[in-house]
C-alpha cells in the first residue's frame, strides 16, 4: 500500500524526497485522511513538475532580483567613490575617466534599487515601488543633465541639481520603506537616509564637510545592503539540532 | 489581510506552521508534523507537508541538512527566518485590529 502511494509521485520527486517520505509512512498506520492527503500530494507534484504551477518561477525570480540587487549596490558603491575621487578628491583629474566611472556607478545603482525593490515589494508593493520611482527618476534626469553637460558643452546645472535632489529625496523614501519593511539590514537602510537628507542640512549651514560625511555614509549604505542582501542565502544559526 | 507569501497558494498556512516549528532548531519531516500536531491540535498529512516542504525549499526559505539514517532534517535560512517574521508581525497586527473591532461591537 505504502509502496503504491509513494508510485503515485514523479520519478524526480522520489528521487528527491522517495526515502524520508517512506520513513515517515513506516512511523504510523495510514488512515483514510493520510491516503487521501498522499493522493493529493502526489498530484500536485505531478502537476508542478510538468511546469503547471507558476509559484516555483516567481520565487526564483524573486531570489534572482535580490542577488542581481546586492550585487549591483556593491559594485556601485566603490564605483561612485572613485568617480567622486578621481572628479573632486584631491588627486582630480580631467577628462571622460570620472565621468564614465559615475555614470556607470549611477546605472548599477538604478540596478540595484529596482533588485532590491523587486525583492521588498512582496510585503508592501504600493509604498515600495514608489520609493523606487523617486529616485530612478532623480538620478534618470541628472544622468541626462550630466551628460548633455558634457556632450555639449551648454550648462544643464538646473537639470542635474534638479536630478540631484530628487534622487536624494527618492533615496531617503527608499530608506525609509526598507527600513519600515526591515527584511534588509535596517543599519544600512539608516546609513543611506542619513546620507541622503544630509546634504540639505549643507544648504543651510554651509558647512560643506557634511557633504563628504554624506556621500561616505550614502555609499557605505549601498554596500552594507548588497553584502546583506547576498548573504541572505546563508543559513540562520541555530543552537541545537533536534 | 494580504498574504505575505502569495506564492505559495493554498499551501501557506502549511508552509507558516513549518517555519514556526523551525524557527527553534532544524527537524526532519516526522518531528515537524508531530509538533504542528502538538502545537495546533490539528494534524498535517505527509502529502500536505512534503509539498509545503518542497515549495519552501525551493524558495530558498528552508534548506535540507545531511539525512540521519533516512530521516532529512531542515533548518530554516536567513532568508526564512526572515520571512517567518514579517508573517508573524503581519498576523499579530491583524489579530490586534480584529479584537479592537470585536471589543468595539460587543455589548
Amino acid at each position: 500500500m505504502k509502496w503504491l502511494l509513494i508510485r503515485c509521485y514523479p520519478a524526480r520527486w522520489r528521487a528527491r524526497y522517495g526515502d524520508e517520505f517512506e520513513a515517515i509512512l513506516e512511523e504510523r498506520p495510514l488512515g483514510p485522511f493520510d491516503v487521501a492527503d498522499i493522493l493529493l500530494g502526489a498530484l500536485d507534484a505531478q502537476l508542478r513538475l510538468r511546469g503547471v504551477g507558476a509559484d516555483v518561477t516567481q520565487g526564483r525570480g524573486i531570489s534572482m532580483s535580490r542577488r542581481i540587487g546586492g550585487f549591483a549596490g556593491i559594485s556601485a558603491a566603490p564605483l561612485l567613490a572613485l568617480a567622486w575621487f578621481l572628479g573632486y578628491g584631491p588627486v582630480a583629474i580631467d577628462g571622460v575617466v570620472p565621468g564614465a566611472l559615475l555614470l556607470a556607478g549611477l546605472s548599477l545603482l538604478l540596478v540595484a534599487l529596482a533588485g532590491l525593490t523587486a525583492f521588498q515589494a512582496r510585503t508592501n508593493p504600493h509604498a515600495t515601488w514608489a520609493a523606487f520611482a523617486v529616485p530612478a527618476i532623480g538620478l534618470a534626469v541628472f544622468s541626462i543633465g550630466a551628460t548633455a553637460t558634457v556632450v555639449t558643452g551648454d550648462d544643464y546645472w538646473g537639470l542635474t541639481m534638479l536630478g540631484v535632489l530628487t534622487g536624494a529625496v527618492g533615496s531617503a523614501l527608499f530608506a525609509i520603506v526598507t527600513y519600515r519593511t526591515a527584511v534588509l539590514s535596517r543599519g544600512a537602510a539608516l546609513l543611506i537616509g542619513i546620507g541622503s537628507v544630509l546634504p540639505f542640512a549643507v544648504a543651510v549651514t554651509n558647512f560643506y564637510a557634511l557633504l563628504v560625511v554624506a556621500l561616505i555614509r550614502f555609499l557605505l549604505g549601498w554596500f552594507a545592503l548588497g553584502i546583506q542582501a547576498i548573504r541572505l542565502d546563508r543559513p540562520s544559526t541555530f543552537a541545537r539540532p533536534t | 489581510m494580504e498574504s505575505k507569501v502569495p506564492e505559495f497558494g493554498r499551501f501557506a498556512e502549511p508552509s507558516l506552521l513549518i517555519l514556526v516549528s523551525l524557527s527553534d532548531g532544524p527537524k526532519h519531516g516526522y518531528a515537524i508534523m508531530q509538533d504542528i500536531e502538538t502545537g495546533t491540535g490539528r494534524p498535517m498529512g505527509a502529502g500536505t507537508l512534503y509539498a509545503a516542504l518542497a515549495r519552501l525549499e525551493e524558495q530558498g526559505l528552508i534548506e535540507a541538512l545531511q539525512p540521519v539514517d533516512r530521516r532529512r532534517p531542515y533548518r530554516l535560512t536567513a532568508v526564512g527566518a526572515s520571512n517567518l517574521a514579517e508573517q508573524l508581525r503581519g498576523l499579530s497586527e491583524f489579530a490586534q485590529k480584529g479584537l479592537r473591532q470585536l471589543g468595539k461591537t460587543s455589548p
